[in-house]
């Protein structure tokens, strides 16, 4: 007995015409959602945790500043020092008169260090600021 | 004489790679993005006056809710030590008490921190604060409009704002007993 094995007709293939139109879209999707990483972190730091926080609306208004574990601070690129804080962030705040500061801060800092931070954004007149935390779960 | 015609050779622009292109940019991207969404506490600071120009503005004490902490983290509200979580309880009812005077009459809570107070603490003092302003918002809401404060349109929302403004006034710094 002879067996034969049995094949269907039809022909076996996905069609890979559209996935050129899939991948655009994905493309585009991440394009206009992307907000490209602009700086490199030199301080370490671990944000606290909270339950009541709010999203911050519109990214290309947020200026950041970060404050190490070592009780370094960076502002956008640099590492400063304190007193220097005010005289950059008024120029920025120049430039960019609602500027939302976002604050992160290492949550093991003293407060010692943040009030003389927040003294010197007051003095720049860059009032409005964010403790960026996660959210507590 | 007779013409011939020429031939018209297809052109074609090869578009079997475009999906390789398509995938590389897609790649890059992908990688470069970031999605996290930057959250926090929001607040405002106060305008900076110079030391010298600083007026003492009294205030009833019927108004203030004056919050200390000290650097081993104990909590201080209008003299009365509490744990960090009871903070939120403790300003609901005064808040709600409010929710129907002038402008000039509303809640003001100030926050005072020592020099070396950890700033986690601190974070989480200004997180029980926001919860109970917001968990007031949401009951006014619900009360006088039927939805949750996030689900009100930008007109109601306004006016639950201005009912319940959350005004939180950071000190200046000074030592704390």
């Amino acid at each position: 007995m002879k067996f034969e094995k049995k094949r269907a007709n039809a022909k076996q293939e996905i069609p890979t015409a559209s996935m050129p139109d899939i991948v655009f879209m994905l493309l585009l999707f991440f394009m206009v959602s992307t907000t490209l990483r602009e700086v490199d972190v030199y301080v370490k730091y671990q944000l606290p945790e909270a339950k009541s926080i709010e999203k911050i609306e519109n990214k290309r208004l947020v200026s950041y500043i970060w404050v190490g574990n070592d009780g370094r601070i960076q502002l956008n690129d640099a590492i400063v020092k304190v007193d220097e804080i005010q005289p950059l962030m008024y120029k920025k705040r120049v430039s960019l008169p609602n500027v939302i500061v976002s604050l992160r801060i290492d949550k093991n800092s003293e407060m010692g260090l943040v009030t003389d931070i927040q003294q010197e954004l007051r003095k720049a007149d860059a009032r409005r600021i964010n403790y960026s935390t996660l959210l507590k779960q | 004489m007779a013409f011939k015609k020429r031939k018209i050779r297809e052109a074609e622009i090869p578009s079997s790679s475009m999906a390789d292109i398509a995938f590389l940019l897609l790649l890059f991207f992908l990688v470069s993005t970031t999605i996290d969404v930057d959250t926090g506490i929001g607040l405002t600071l106060p305008e900076y006056i110079p030391p010298e120009q600083q007026e003492f503005a009294p205030m009833s004490k019927d108004r203030m809710a004056a919050l200390l902490i000290n650097a081993s983290g104990d909590v201080l509200l209008n003299n009365e030590q509490i744990t960090v979580n009871q903070i939120k309880e403790k300003l609901k009812p005064r808040i709600i008490s409010k929710i129907n005077l002038p402008k000039k009459k509303k809640l003001v809570v100030s926050v005072k921190t020592d020099r070396k107070t950890n700033y986690n603490v601190y974070i989480q003092v200004l997180d029980q604060v926001k919860g109970a302003y917001f968990e007031v918002r949401n009951e006014y809401s619900r009360e006088t409009y039927g939805r949750p404060f996030k689900d009100l349109n930008e007109e109601e929302q306004k006016d639950v704002r201005s009912k319940i403004p959350i005004i939180i006034s950071i000190a200046e710094p000074e030592a704390v007993k």
